[in-house]
């Protein structure tokens, strides 16, 4: 793997890092799956992986990805590329951004149909998955009620949904 | 009150890199779980208050990147200048680098076995839940036009459609939400 095709990638990917880490999550995954560089299964898995770990999912996606893709430098890589464009833009426009005041309110709100789009691409991209198998829709269907419907923290889901995953590899070899 | 409302108590360079270290460390579960907890921390020790610790956030949703990082660049610049925009910037980096390479690192060796395997599988099968959910709340909470409705449905149906075009299809949707915006 070419270091710098990966860090332009994923440079790339930072600049419409907007709205929180599932829609990262879900250009990465266009990125990167578009070009063959990993599995759908495999990014599945890391994307698992990036929840249950500490710190901000979308970074902890991009170092994991990098490090599939080209050891601890495609990690080190893939994570500074992805925070370049944002540090860079927030080093250069915070104050022009805090002196838009209201006029700011408009460009959230413009953000908003961008990023609720993305998500639904992120949502389109893993259906798939969840029609997969009975059990995967079962975990989904029951990971959105408590997401959508109940305060359950998702780092429970995750983790409750892990558990039921293994008790069953150990009943169904 | 003899505190000026822009730098309460300024803070210690090391403080600062401790507080965003520690902070991204232990918070598991991405953005939305740590902006609570920054704003909690820089407000009990006094570097800002909280009104404009939760302007700063807003701040911070303008740009990419993921918000915590964000956020607590903003909140390390405006306390404490250059200096601590680095130091927060580190601090809350190096933690998850460092955990989520050990995690991957022992991935390679215990990745194959049947329990692992029967974990990683039932975390991944929730994502799509969670996706639809955080979808859900979003569309819930936004104040909908006709305009915003229309516009984000075909944003949506272009970038699902063409979607090695995502970025930019994304800030073509945002420029023309946001023309729409500007003349209502």
């Amino acid at each position: 793997m070419n270091l710098l095709r990966l860090s332009w990638v994923f440079f790339k990917i930072g600049i419409a890092a907007y709205g929180g880490g599932w829609t990262i999550v879900g250009i990465i995954k266009t990125e990167i799956l578009g070009r063959g560089w990993i599995t759908e299964a495999g990014f599945s898995d890391l994307v698992a992986i990036s929840q249950v770990t500490p710190g901000p999912v979308a970074l902890n996606a991009a170092t994991l990805v990098g490090y599939r893709l080209a050891g601890i430098p495609g990690a080190a890589a893939a994570t500074l590329s992805v925070v370049a464009f944002p540090i860079l833009s927030i080093l250069a426009a915070t104050s022009l951004l805090a002196r838009l005041g209201k006029a700011r309110g408009v460009l959230q709100e413009a953000l908003k149909t961008g990023t609720i789009a993305l998500v639904a691409m992120t949502l389109w991209t893993f259906l798939p998955a969840a029609v997969s198998s009975w059990t995967s829709g079962i975990l989904a269907a029951g990971a959105f009620v408590l997401a959508a419907f109940t305060k359950t923290h998702p780092l429970f889901i995750i983790l409750g949904a892990g558990g039921i995953g293994l008790v069953l590899s150990l009943l169904v070899p | 009150m003899d505190r000026t409302p822009n730098s309460p108590a300024p803070p210690s360079p090391g403080g600062i890199f401790w507080t965003f270290f520690r902070i991204s460390a232990v918070t598991i579960g991405g953005g939305y779980a740590m902006v609570p907890v920054i704003g909690r921390e820089v407000t009990a020790k006094g570097w800002l208050e909280e009104k404009e610790f939760y302007d700063l956030f807003a701040l911070a949703q303008s740009f990419p990147g993921p918000i915590a990082l964000n956020t607590a660049l903003i909140v390390g610049r405006r306390t404490a200048g250059i200096a601590g925009f680095c130091l927060a910037l580190a601090g809350i980096l190096v933690p998850p680098f460092a955990s989520v390479l050990v995690v991957a690192l022992l991935l390679d060796g215990f990745g194959d076995l049947a329990p692992v395997r029967g974990f990683l599988g039932g975390a991944a099968a929730v994502i799509p839940g969670l996706v639809g959910a955080l979808l859900w709340r979003m569309s819930k909470t936004r104040t909908w036009t006709v305009w915003r409705g229309v516009c984000t449905i075909c944003a949506a149906a272009a970038i699902i459609s063409f979607r090695p075009w995502a970025i930019p299809l994304f800030f073509a949707s945002v420029l023309v939400a946001l023309v729409g915006e500007a003349r209502s």
